[in-house]
Formats: C-alpha cells, structure tokens, sequence
C-alpha cells in the first residue's frame, strides 16, 4: 500500500476530459489498495509524507513541477515526471542533439545560435530545407512556439521573437501529413497508441484560425496497442530509450512509409474518451508503476 | 575558445565552461548542453546549472551536502508563511522569468507587496525563509571567496564541490554564532573587478596544469 501525490494545477481541472482521466487515476489507485491525493502548489512542502509523486501540471525545468520532481527524486520517491526526462523533453534542442547522437530516425533538423541570424545562414537554410521550413523554440508544447515561415522576412520574425527567450533554435524540414502518430510509452513499453489529426487546412495538431485567438484541435482517434505497426512501436521505442524510463508521449510522422520521429513530450496529455478509448488499462499501469 | 565555436565543433574533451551567468536556454547552459551530448566530462553540468537556480531544490541539496540552511517553504499562500515562519522573512522567486531577485518582508503589507511582485501577481509559488541574521553576497570563483568569515569559506567550498559552478554570487545570513546558506545568484559582468579576474585566471590555469583540457 503506497501513499501516491498527483501534483496538479488549477488548469488541469479546468476541462472536463482532464479531470475525468484524474478522477480515473483516483479510482484505479484505490482499487489497488493505494492512496491517490492531489497536491497543489501551497502543499509542496508535504512531499516527504508520500511514496511516489505524479505530476500532471505541465512541466518545465524553469516551472514549480521541475521544483517538485527534483525534489521528490532527491528525497528517493518514485517520480512520473523524473527531473532527467524533464531537462531533455523540456529543451527539444537537447532532445534532437541527442537524437543525432544516437541515430534515432527522426525530421532532418539544424540549429540555429542567435548571432547566425543573417542572410547567408537563411538561405543555406533554405536550400537545404526548401521552403517553408518550420521554427521550433525549445520549450514548444500543445503546437505553440512551432511556426513555419517561407520567406527571409517572416523567418527573420519568428526567429527574433523566440531568440528573445533562448540563444538556440531548432528548425525543421516542413513535412505536412493528415495526422501525427501519437504513442504513449512507459517504462519501455508503448502504452497506447492513436492519431492526432490535424485540422483541415492547417498544418500542426492545435492550430490557431486566421484572425482568431481560439485554437482548433484535431480529432483524436486511437487503436488498440496489438493492431499497431511494429515499426512504429520501434521507432517510438527507440526514441524514447535516449531519453529514460518514465513516461511519454512520443510524435512520429509516416513519411512515405517511414516512421520519422517529431519529437517525445514528457507529462504527455491524458483525456478520458480519448487516449484511452481503445487500451482501457493505461490508468492502472500508470498506478502500478508509481507503486512498485 | 569562444562559446559559438564550441558549439560547431565536436571536440571530445573535458570541458570547463566559464561564464558570468547559467541561464537556462541562455549561451552558458548550450555549451554545457553540448558537452554532455558529446560525452565529455563539463563544469558544470546541465543537472546542476538548474538546480542551483531552483533555490528550494538548491537548498535541499546543499543541506545534504552538510552545509548550514534555514527550513524553506515554497508556498504561493501568505497565510502560510506569516503561520509557518512570523517575520522578517526573506523571500525568492520561483518562476520562469526572475532568475537574481530576492525580497525581505518585514511586515504583512510588505509581504503581499514581495509576493505580488516575486509571484507574478500570484501566478507562481515562492520561496520563503526566517531571516535571522545579517545577510551579504558573497562572490565565489571556484569555491574561492574574500571573505575572512571561516564559516562562509566552508559553505562556499561545499557548494563548488556539490554544484560546481565556476563564478557566483552566494547569498549568506549570518547570526551571532553561525551562517546559513539562503540562495545562489549569477553574478554580472560589472560586478567583476580586475582583481577577481585575475584569481578567475590563475584558478583556471591551476585546473589546467592538473590535466584538464578546457572550452569557452
């Protein structure tokens, strides 16, 4: 019987779907004898108290989250996000270093360092990519800080905006697709499977309409985790070796019939009626794992 | 070498990356960044570049190291530190975007004042300690400091050897009998007089003599 802390934000109830998931955790955690409290961000400093913390409100190593992983991990309690997972999902341009490192097959990627900003790097750029090329910050997460741009002037735009925040960028050759795969892994092992569609027109899951503050979302569709395509459960497998054992969720295009890896999110989004329609276990593995 | 060259180069070395200030995603953090991805053996790590700007985290590390600290509580409540810890209390920030502020609340108005401003209009949780004694900066290379304090020494020299950060500002209170460590800052390039540089280069040498090659 172990004592588990969910360390939430007040957003992570703020739509129905994430709070039912949370409410699933609950349930699944009771059902296996175990206790499921949610920890908000005044009662940090009761985390000695518990056996195992995980955290749902989004992570960065510069958010509280961070703060509470490492903390949890110095005290020696079991951590879904773990503080390591956090540094590398947290910063993409760690991720796609390591990636390359480790031949991981994923989108042919460059980095960009803030004093190479100028005409002569922009059309290597270019030539090499082809136009347009997608501008990842390294922070990016829920599609934002990724924007593509087709000519000097709107690259030169975008690149100054997120430079404000980080002297390093990625940028990625644009692969448009109808949909993003979406694999959730734990522990080496895939989780549950399913698509990401990406809105009619547009060319990332959450994408903004022209003029408009509000975002559109893809639909979601999911598989049973026995039906998928063992490449794709390679490619994902393989991703996520570089980075730990937690838990994540990983993106991959299919290119021509290949699986090219876009990115591995930690603190990956868990709805009810969405990732879990098809595997309906994921809650208990989850559970079992903090519990172990 | 400079930090731009390091970070085109694949160079397979030990790396001692110096800097005024670790930010997180700022030049100094890539280039330990891409030390690690090499493999090489850096100074300072990416692990230890953010832990020792989270200060509850730091805090609790350089309490398990044997350095002196007061209890912390990271709280976004007001109600919870005046209950918990009463006044003077010193207060930092916890949040993506203050990385060298640190306030003192003497009083309730001054505290919601503090917390307003180091919370982001309450949006993120801060760290708050007991103010005890009289608090100074004190500016270390290498675990090297001016200070005559023996006590002030040590802390410095346990939290080189635990985080090993090159150049830094420590935040120190010190009471009638003891010091405590309360939080560890960047320090700006006009804040480095032409003596320090000189001990930052002679220390640099030391390590190199000893068999480390070097980057930035």
């Amino acid at each position: 019987m172990s004592k588990i802390a969910c360390f939430v934000e007040k957003y992570n109830f703020a739509d129905p779907r994430e709070e039912g998931a949370l409410q699933k955790f609950k349930l699944a955690a009771e059902k296996q004898g175990s206790e499921f409290h949610f920890l908000f961000r005044e009662d940090i400093s009761e985390i000695p108290k518990y056996d195992a913390v995980f955290i749902r409100a989004t992570t960065d190593p510069l958010n509280t989250a961070y703060v509470v992983s490492k903390t949890a991990w110095e005290l020696g309690l079991k951590v879904i996000d773990d503080p390591e997972s956090i540094t590398i999902c947290g910063n993409k341009i760690h991720q796609y270093a390591l990636f390359g490192k480790y031949n991981v097959p994923s989108i042919p990627t460059m980095f960009l360092k803030k004093d190479e900003l100028h005409h002569k790097k922009i059309s290597d750029v270019f030539e090499a990519f082809g136009k347009p090329v997608v501008i990842k910050a390294p922070y990016t997460s829920f599609s934002r800080y990724v924007e593509k741009a087709a000519c000097e002037t709107s690259f030169r735009n975008v690149a100054k905006r997120f430079f404000r925040k980080s002297d390093v960028l990625a940028i990625q050759k644009f692969t448009p697709t109808a949909f993003d795969w979406r694999v959730g892994v734990l522990n080496n092992d895939v989780l549950y499977v399913c698509k990401y569609m990406i809105p009619k027109g547009k060319w990332k899951p959450g994408a903004k309409l022209r003029g408009k503050p509000t975002v559109v979302w893809g639909r979601t569709v999911s598989f049973r985790r026995r039906e998928m395509p063992a490449r794709l459960s390679e490619a994902a497998l393989k991703a996520c070796s570089v980075i730990g054992k937690g838990l994540y969720g990983v993106d991959i295009k299919e290119v021509n019939g290949d699986f090219v890896v876009v990115e591995v999110n930690d603190n990956p989004s868990i709805y009810a009626g969405y990732e879990d329609s098809s595997d309906h276990d994921i809650y208990r593995r989850i559970i079992a794992y903090l519990s172990e | 070498m400079k930090p731009a060259t390091f970070l085109d180069s694949s160079i397979k070395e030990a790396t001692l990356n110096i800097n005024n200030e670790y930010r997180y995603l700022k030049t100094g953090y890539y280039v330990s960044m891409h030390a690690e991805v090499l493999g090489n053996r850096v100074i300072p790590s990416c692990e230890n570049i953010i832990d020792s700007s989270r200060t509850p985290i730091f805090l609790l590390r350089a309490a398990k190291a044997g350095v002196p600290t007061l209890p912390v509580l990271v709280t976004d409540s007001v109600k919870k530190i005046m209950n918990e810890l009463g006044f003077p209390v010193l207060l930092f920030a916890v949040n993506p975007f203050i990385y060298d502020g640190y306030k003192v609340a003497c009083n309730k108005s001054a505290l919601y004042r503090a917390m307003k401003s180091l919370g982001m209009n309450y949006k993120f949780a801060i760290c708050a300690q007991p103010l005890k004694g009289e608090l100074s900066a004190v500016k270390t290379y290498f675990g090297k400091t001016f200070s005559q304090d023996s006590s002030t020494q040590e802390i410095a020299e346990k939290v080189f050897k635990t985080f090993r950060i090159p150049l830094c500002k420590l935040c120190i209170q010190k009471t009638v009998d003891k010091a405590y460590l309360c939080g560890l800052q960047p320090v700006s390039k006009e804040e480095l007089s032409e003596q320090d540089l000189q001990i930052i280069s002679k220390e640099i040498l030391l390590i190199s003599e000893q068999g480390e090659a070097f980057g930035v």
